[in-house]
């Protein structure tokens, strides 16, 4: 469905008089994957590790500085505005925050039916039929049509952002948080939903989250990045039951659990380190509980190797082990 | 219970008017403390956690929050009968707060000094060099690198795990007896939270402070604490020792919170749900207020007849009797 080459975004930072440039964020380098269709790609990180620029960068919202993206094997990189606003309506996002994704200005029915109108060229009739059919499929009322989004809850808003993403009937969706800012109760409904209308409309989704429980429990397959890399891929039982990089073993440890099988925790010294100065080599070195001598000093370079089928880690991590 | 209570808060209702209703953001909470323990407070937003906190503290608006009856007992006296300038006192003295966001908790204006120095000259009453000087072990303490010079940083200079441990340093530097922490690592990435609890669990060995840990969290719930109260709707639902709540359960609520509660297992689980949102509370539901989204309510419930209030169904394990009538027939 979507396949992904060598990927890189930098920003350039620019200061002084001039405005000249002055160094990059590299938020992403060198990504390269595939999701096949039907598929819930899983991409897990901490903030800051290039999660969402790469989510962006990979539907063209932000322009990727390097790189190939194919959909459905034709290269979309280098297709122009016009062309590229035709495909617009196969690819959709739901963002995090559904306060601040829904114009409080207008009405759910216009938030919902925009996408239609530009994009559709079809009568008022069948507009308003759409509409509260995806109302329906989301768990809303028509009633709730004639609203703001002021008068729904957090669990609600963002039933109306899927149902703003669905309407146009997507291939593929970037889930980019969608749940990290609602209670758990309400997180697990969403999480149903979007599970519920995976296979009601055939979707290919790219779930984007911090959390590792949400995504064990929604993705078929997991990325882990750090720092703007790929450090392992795998599916998701296979990642969970046998993770081979540091930093996935730390994130599986340490994430809080109630019923914990494995007391061990590898706690990570300090912070993610900035985007602009990565460290050389091994960009996860830094924190790395166990470095080896190699890894130490920063010479090998950072590229994905398969360990078993179709699970991938980099290399300096697998030869350390 | 034997061991001794350090806080005893007895049916604490905090309500507010706003216009002509009433919220009852806090109604009939009773819960003890005991020395040098950790007690947890879980529950959805709108429970009435944070409520619960700010009115220990003596920090909510008195023109618009009345804390009604009820008593909050430390130190053999009633803390909500105090006046403010003997709370005075007591706040980040002998019982301090850390909250969910350092980035707004701090004041983005002065340096880590002045904010830290600042509760050790007006409680300790010592000079400013001394507080100083205090303030850069306090910084030491939380495990913040070259503190000599960090002690002289401004919050932004600082990245979120480096703030939230600023915030502990500030909270810890009287030595205080109670420490209420709000929520203080749901702003953070999971490795830095990872810290911070271990940080939390670290000084609480060293320095012997009891910590009310709030959060909506059950995985961090049972990472840190020793027993844990489940809200709902400005009512407690449920308290029992950590261990003992989470094996057996005894309110529909906390059975379904543990439900849900995303878990990483080798296999793919069926996700499962609790229906419906939590109701608004100036119009909450008659009798038990979870009735409206049990999964299994029974006829007594349905009907909203009983009242909501603690039984001790073992010792030490207290559960709201609606919910435990329904589960005896």
């Amino acid at each position: 469905m979507i396949r992904v080459e060598n990927i890189k975004k930098y920003f350039p930072i620019k200061d002084g008089f001039f405005n000249n440039k002055s160094g990059d964020v590299k938020a992403v380098e060198n990504v390269s994957f595939e999701i096949p269709e039907g598929e819930i790609l899983g991409l897990v990180g901490e903030s800051g590790s290039g999660k969402s620029t790469l989510g962006r960068a990979i539907i063209r919202l932000i322009e990727p500085t390097q790189g190939n993206i194919f959909y459905k094997n034709k290269n979309i990189t280098k297709l122009s505005d016009s062309e590229m606003r035709k495909l617009r309506k196969d690819f959709q996002i739901i963002f995090q925050d559904p306060y601040a994704s829904l114009d409080p200005r207008k009405k759910i029915y216009d938030i919902i039916s925009q996408g239609l109108k530009v994009h559709e060229k079809m009568d008022k009739n069948s507009i308003n039929q759409k509409v509260e059919e995806i109302i329906q499929d989301v768990g809303l009322q028509k009633e709730h049509l004639n609203r703001y989004p002021h008068e729904f809850s957090g669990g609600q808003r963002q039933r109306i952002g899927i149902a703003r993403a669905l309407v146009l009937h997507p291939k593929f969706i970037i889930a980019d948080e969608p749940v990290s800012a609602l209670d758990v109760t309400i997180q697990a409904q969403i999480l149903n939903l979007i599970l519920e209308l995976k296979k009601k409309y055939s979707l290919t989704i790219l779930f984007i989250s911090h959390d590792l429980s949400v995504i064990n429990q929604i993705a078929d397959r997991v990325m882990v990045m750090y720092l703007g890399h790929i450090v392992e891929v795998a599916n998701t039982s296979n990642l969970f039951s046998n993770p081979q990089h540091p930093y996935t073993r730390s994130l599986i440890e340490t994430a809080p659990q109630i019923f914990r099988k494995n007391k061990k925790k590898t706690l990570l010294k300090g912070d993610i380190p900035s985007p602009i100065n990565p460290p050389s080599g091994c960009v996860f070195r830094t924190r790395c509980p166990n470095p080896g001598i190699d890894c130490k000093g920063g010479n090998i370079e950072m590229g994905l190797i398969e360990v078993e089928p179709g699970h991938w880690v980099d290399q300096c991590c697998a030869n350390c082990n | 219970m034997i061991s001794e209570n350090l806080l005893s808060i007895k049916n604490l209702k905090t309500h507010f008017t706003v216009g002509e209703s009433v919220v009852k953001a806090v109604d009939g909470v009773s819960f003890n403390l005991e020395a040098g323990k950790t007690f947890a407070i879980v529950g959805e937003s709108g429970s009435g956690k944070s409520i619960t906190a700010l009115s220990i503290m003596g920090l909510l608006p008195n023109n618009l929050a009345q804390t009604e009856r009820g008593e909050i007992l430390f130190d053999n006296k009633n803390l909500i009968d105090l006046e403010e300038n003997e709370m005075r006192k007591i706040r980040g003295n002998r019982i301090s707060m850390i909250f969910q966001e350092p980035m707004t908790s701090l004041n983005p204006v002065y340096d880590l000094s002045f904010q830290i120095s600042e509760t050790i000259i007006l409680h300790q009453k010592k000079s400013k060099e001394q507080a100083r000087k205090i303030a850069i072990e306090m910084l030491d303490l939380v495990g913040i690198p070259e503190p000599q010079k960090r002690i002289d940083s401004y919050p932004h200079e600082l990245s979120g795990g480096m703030r939230q441990r600023a915030m502990i340093a500030m909270a810890l530097s009287c030595n205080p007896k109670i420490l209420i922490a709000d929520e203080p690592t749901t702003a953070l990435d999971v490795t830095i939270q990872a810290q911070i609890i271990d940080l939390m669990q670290e000084l609480q060995k060293k320095l012997g402070m009891s910590i009310i840990f709030i959060t909506h969290d059950l995985g961090v719930v049972s990472e840190i604490s020793d027993h844990v109260m489940v809200m709902y709707l400005g009512n407690v639902m449920e308290i029992a020792e950590t261990s003992e709540l989470f094996n057996n359960p005894l309110h529909s609520y906390t059975k379904s919170l543990i439900d849900i509660a995303p878990q990483i297992s080798d296999e793919k689980r069926e996700i499962k749900v609790l229906r419906g949102e939590i109701p608004s509370p100036t119009n909450p539901p008659s009798g038990c207020v979870f009735r409206t989204r049990c999964p299994n309510p029974g006829i007594g419930c349905k009907g909203g007849d009983i009242e909501m209030g603690l039984i001790e169904a073992k010792p030490g394990h207290w559960v709201d009797r609606c919910c435990y009538e329904c589960n005896q027939t």
